[in-house]
């Protein structure tokens, strides 16, 4: 369903809530998007009250409720344009387009390894949705720097049929380190035959190295600068086998295989 | 409600509104077919195309600064038969003109582009691109010296009796004099501005933000610039103008109309409001009748100093 329509709307900020110090949670009404959005896919959003900052900010969807018209996004603030959201209040509205993008897509009946570093476990929460009610065996392996960030944990450990594997770098829970290793041991236990991944770049090259090395299928969800969104502007371009390609409309997800590591 | 006649001539194109939209903002269009339909604008100005394609710069293309944004995109384009395939193939039978805008590493390959393209029919004009500062060699080099802005020009007359339109760069010391050369060249029509070069830098890694280091500042920032060139290069020359830089709203395009711009083209805006540019040419005629005027071409230079 990557060729859906895109869809500019009025958004509603429902609630914006703060989860550890530089990470949010933000519940956006937009009935439209939330009904068509699949997994992978994303929403790029005027952040309101910056009107010195004109361009968009593109956010990885962590949930839609279309049932409530609503979707959810999980953010860190690094940026000038995550600190204005961060202080965004409910009633504020925004405009987004979405759903932008093409989405995951796991072999039938695949037995699913999925990595995610920091808020790279955000575009990966509707898949673990996805694959936990197809129930052909999911682990999760969450990686972030303290305990108190692993702000995903809890949603994805509430999923039927899903073992989720958390690792912080402090080692305040779960494995002491980066998730690269259970990502490995996970990997080498054979169990699994599709793995999806995202986190910041050096992470998610390193779990593609390692899917590779085991001739796993592989699959990344990328992120970079963007400005139009839609696919014209070619300011987000991926280095790919087969040349530039646009992470907005011909990703954000690629088959790790493909992409060219800078 | 009274009838506003928003139709008019740029250089021979006519369009039956003002307003089109910056190359490389726009893609062909289809991008934005979810928004709204392109035929609702005076004319479709396409992303550069050159003779055999080329892979632009490194990422990252884009900083945001204050009130715009640096690109340097580097005029990645597939080359002129893939235009031919796709964009002229995805505009036909869609009730907009389309201007095809022209760039060269060298005066024979703009040349070449054109005659690529002088039996298609689905072509209205050329858009000739002197301007870009984001190519190490052609672009904004051709469009900066007054002997390189006549050859140029000159060859591309030779080439075509279409409409020819040559934007012009803003990276210049005497704008009159370059646009001068360029009507006095053959030009029918001449458009400004392309982007200022410009930079940013992030002083925490001490890096460049862009890795191209350097790049095209474009958006409301570059407004009040784009304004003064547009009112000196219509002072300049008896050409028409194709205004650009900045504009997002109606009233922004009746501002260029009125420093002598005969049509205007909507870029960044399009990043910002995917309907921009429809919005504008609805803008524009809106700002029309609330000031009573019957024919947008009253607006063209109708600045009182």
């Amino acid at each position: 369903m990557a060729d859906s329509k895109l869809i500019e709307e009025r958004a509603l900020v429902v609630s914006n809530e703060q989860v550890d110090k530089r990470l949010y949670f933000t519940v956006l009404e937009s009935p439209q998007i939330a009904a068509a959005l699949c997994p992978g896919q994303f929403v790029h959003m005027q952040i309101p009250g910056m009107p010195d900052k004109i361009l968009r900010r593109p956010f990885s969807v962590y949930a839609t409720d279309p049932g409530s018209g609503t979707l959810k996004i999980l953010y860190q603030v690094v940026g000038s344009g995550t600190e204005v959201l961060s202080n965004v209040v409910a009633g504020a509205h925004s405009s987004l387009i979405g759903p932008v993008g093409n989405t995951w897509t796991p072999p039938a009946g695949a037995r699913a390894l999925l990595v995610g570093g920091g808020v790279g476990a955000a575009p990966l929460f509707m898949l673990a949705q996805q694959l936990s009610e197809a129930g052909s065996g999911l682990c999760v392996v969450l990686g972030a720097q303290t305990k108190d960030a692993l702000v995903a944990y809890d949603d994805y450990c509430a999923l039927p049929g899903v073992r989720v594997v958390a690792a912080t770098d402090d080692g305040s829970f779960g494995h002491a380190g980066f998730c690269t290793q259970p990502a490995q041991e996970a990997m080498d236990s054979g169990e699994f035959d599709y793995v999806a991944a995202c986190g910041p770049d050096p992470l998610i090259r390193i779990v593609a190295g390692m899917a590779a090395d085991r001739s796993l299928p592989c699959q990344v969800s990328l992120e970079r600068r963007m400005a139009c969104g839609v696919g014209a502007c070619l300011s987000c371009v991926v280095d790919t086998v087969h040349g530039k390609k646009r992470c907005c409309v011909d990703g954000p997800v690629f088959e790790a295989s493909e992409v060219v590591w800078q | 409600m009274s009838e506003v006649n928003m139709s008019v001539n740029l250089g021979g194109l006519v369009m039956k509104n003002p307003v089109t939209v910056a190359s490389g903002t726009f893609a062909a269009g289809r991008e934005y077919n979810d928004f709204f339909d392109v035929s609702m604008l005076g004319a479709v100005t396409t992303k550069g195309v050159s003779l055999n394609g080329w892979e632009g710069n490194d990422s990252p293309r884009i900083a945001e600064t204050a009130s715009g944004m640096l690109n340097s995109i580097g005029l990645q384009n597939p080359g002129v038969a893939v235009l031919r395939e796709k964009d002229l193939g995805w505009l036909e039978g869609k009730d907009v003109p389309v201007i095809v805008n022209v760039s060269g590493h060298s005066r024979q390959e703009y040349v070449d582009v054109i005659e690529a393209l002088e039996g298609d029919d689905r072509v209205d004009a050329y858009e000739v691109n002197i301007s870009c500062p984001n190519v190490d060699e052609g672009g904004m080099t051709f469009g900066t010296h007054v002997p390189s802005v006549e050859a140029v020009v000159s060859s591309c007359r030779a080439a075509t009796k279409r409409p020819l339109i040559v934007k012009l760069s803003p990276n210049v010391t005497d704008i009159a004099e370059i646009a001068r050369a360029a009507a006095d060249a053959g030009a029918d029509a001449l458009s400004l501005i392309n982007t200022l070069l410009g930079m940013a830098i992030d002083a925490r890694t001490r890096r460049p933000q862009l890795a191209r280091v350097v790049g095209g500042l474009s958006g409301p920032a570059v407004k009040p610039v784009a304004l003064r060139m547009v009112w000196q290069v219509h002072q300049a020359v008896s050409v028409p103008v194709l205004g650009m830089g900045g504009i997002s709203t109606g009233i922004d395009a009746a501002e260029f109309m009125l420093a002598g711009a005969t049509a205007v083209a909507v870029g960044t805006a399009n990043f910002v409001n995917p309907r921009a540019a429809a919005d504008v040419a609805d803008g524009l005629r809106a700002y029309c009748i609330e000031q009573g005027i019957s024919d947008v071409n009253d607006l063209i230079g109708a600045l009182e100093c």
